[in-house]
């Protein structure tokens, strides 16, 4: 299984917004275990989706100045229908604030008109040079290969 | 229907298990999980979201258990989760659940995840019996969540199950 | 040690602050549970299992929030409205609610708008005084 979670950046405002899409198929490996007769996009694959949604806004509005991004808090985070093989999600992500190592969002996933997860989240963004200088290359290289990504998934 | 490759099962074991109360298991985290290489290529580290489910899958088997896996239980709400640090391959992870408040509707649960003497997440869930809360929403009668999978749920229960019962037995 | 009115207020806010993911000052009396602070059938179990702990009382199911049964039963409820033994119903459950405005138009549509701040801490403050 491939750890990404969206496959298309819709749109983005620098500071202030991001949406981003994903297919559900059938093909994905963890669905034949969630669940077995009711294959469905696990809820924490849904709350990843929103991570990386905001993730992406970030590396856009700090140029990519941290090698690692993670999630430090969610709250609230709410499921409320499923979303099963052939529908696509569409997640939004607003900043509420986006500091140098620090950034508040509140995110919601729609597909077909339907909601299917809100949640409030905050990221925390550092390089692995902060605590040990020796890191650095490997900081540039995580950076790297996330600006291949980009090309892959950005909406440039 | 074959075996793929991968399986939705974030932990590995119980430790231990008090039925209807806490529970404890433990997730070893390695090179060998393929996500890790995505997340971050160049220095993996276990993804928050994947903590938050297997944090899901020890207190949804403890509230499962508590009703004898006879309902669906499933994950509505994550009332919060928090982290204090990042897990890397190597690292062993013990996640606690205890049972907060249990209805026939909805269960509470909190967790703790740490990796030796650090704490790791903080984590705190609800649960529900999803006849209830999703009324008008599709979904298959039969318990698809401990049906045809729970035998894999109780091998992770293997050691600490039976001896739960034999305690339970009058004396 | 009894509980002021204020205390309970203060609690209660900080419950649904918690469980709602709302700002303090959006936590008004009059406040609505689901209008205002956007609160779905999980987070109402949500808010009873903290009400239970907070206050250290037993939230027996639909007290509190008695509106499903009602709902169903086709005794209490006529073309979208709950008809007089409807109504009945509606007041024994809920003591804690002033019902006056909700009788002129009985409309099950606006039964969410019952549910407010106020009815709260109404049912919190009469559950620690009878206890």
């Amino acid at each position: 299984m491939r750890f990404i979670l969206i496959d298309k950046v819709v749109s983005l405002e620098p500071g202030e917004r991001i949406k981003a899409v994903k297919n559900v198929s059938l093909s994905e490996e963890y669905l034949a275990d969630h669940f077995p007769t009711f294959p469905v996009l696990p809820g924490v694959l849904l709350l990843e989706g929103l991570i990386e949604s905001a993730s992406w806004l970030v590396r856009k509005t700090e140029n990519f100045a941290h090698s690692m991004i993670l999630l430090e808090q969610a709250r609230n985070v709410k499921y409320k229908s499923f979303l099963a093989p052939g529908a696509q999600i569409e997640y939004t992500v607003e900043a509420k604030m986006i500091e140098e190592n620090v950034s508040s969002f509140a995110g919601v996933g729609v597909s077909r008109d339907e909601r299917i997860v809100e949640a409030r989240f905050g990221l925390r963004h550092f390089n692995l040079a902060d605590e040990d200088s020796a890191m650095a290359a490997v900081d540039a290289g995580i950076i790297e290969n996330l600006k291949t990504r980009w090309k892959l998934v950005g909406s440039e | 229907m074959p075996r793929r490759n991968m399986r939705w099962i974030w932990i590995d074991k119980f430790t231990e298990f008090d039925s209807g109360k806490r529970a404890v298991a433990l997730k070893n985290v390695t090179l060998a999980e393929e996500h890790l290489h995505d997340h971050f290529p160049g220095f993996p580290v276990m993804p928050e979201c994947l903590m938050i489910e297997a944090m899901a899958q020890t207190a949804g088997i403890l509230v499962g258990e508590a009703a004898k896996f006879q309902e669906k239980v499933i994950l509505a709400k994550i009332k919060k989760a928090v982290f204090f640090d990042y897990v890397k391959p190597g690292d062993t992870l013990l996640l606690e659940a205890n049972i907060e408040s249990f209805a026939p509707e909805a269960a509470s649960t909190s967790g703790k995840i740490t990796r030796t003497d650090r704490l790791i997440a903080e984590i705190d869930l609800m649960f529900s019996h999803i006849d209830q809360n999703l009324a008008g929403k599709e979904f298959p009668a039969e318990n698809f969540v401990f049906g045809s999978g729970t035998s894999v749920f109780e091998s992770l229960l293997r050691d600490v199950l039976p001896e739960t019962i034999e305690r339970s037995e009058p004396v | 040690m009894a509980m002021s009115r204020d205390e309970i207020l203060q609690q209660v806010q900080e419950v649904l602050v918690d469980a709602l993911g709302v700002d303090d000052d959006e936590v008004t009396i009059e406040a609505t549970l689901m209008g205002d602070l956007g609160a779905e059938s999980i987070d109402f179990l949500d808010i009873v299992f903290r009400l239970e702990k907070r206050f250290g009382i037993k939230i027996p199911r639909e007290e509190l929030f008695p509106a499903e049964s009602l709902m169903t039963d086709s005794e209490l409820i006529h073309n979208g409205k709950l008809t007089e033994k409807g109504l009945a119903e509606l007041r024994k459950r809920m003591p804690h609610t002033d019902l006056t405005e909700f009788e002129k138009d009985p409309d099950i549509n606006k039964m969410a708008d019952l549910f407010t701040v106020n009815a709260i801490v109404n049912y919190v403050e009469n559950k620690l005084s009878a206890a």
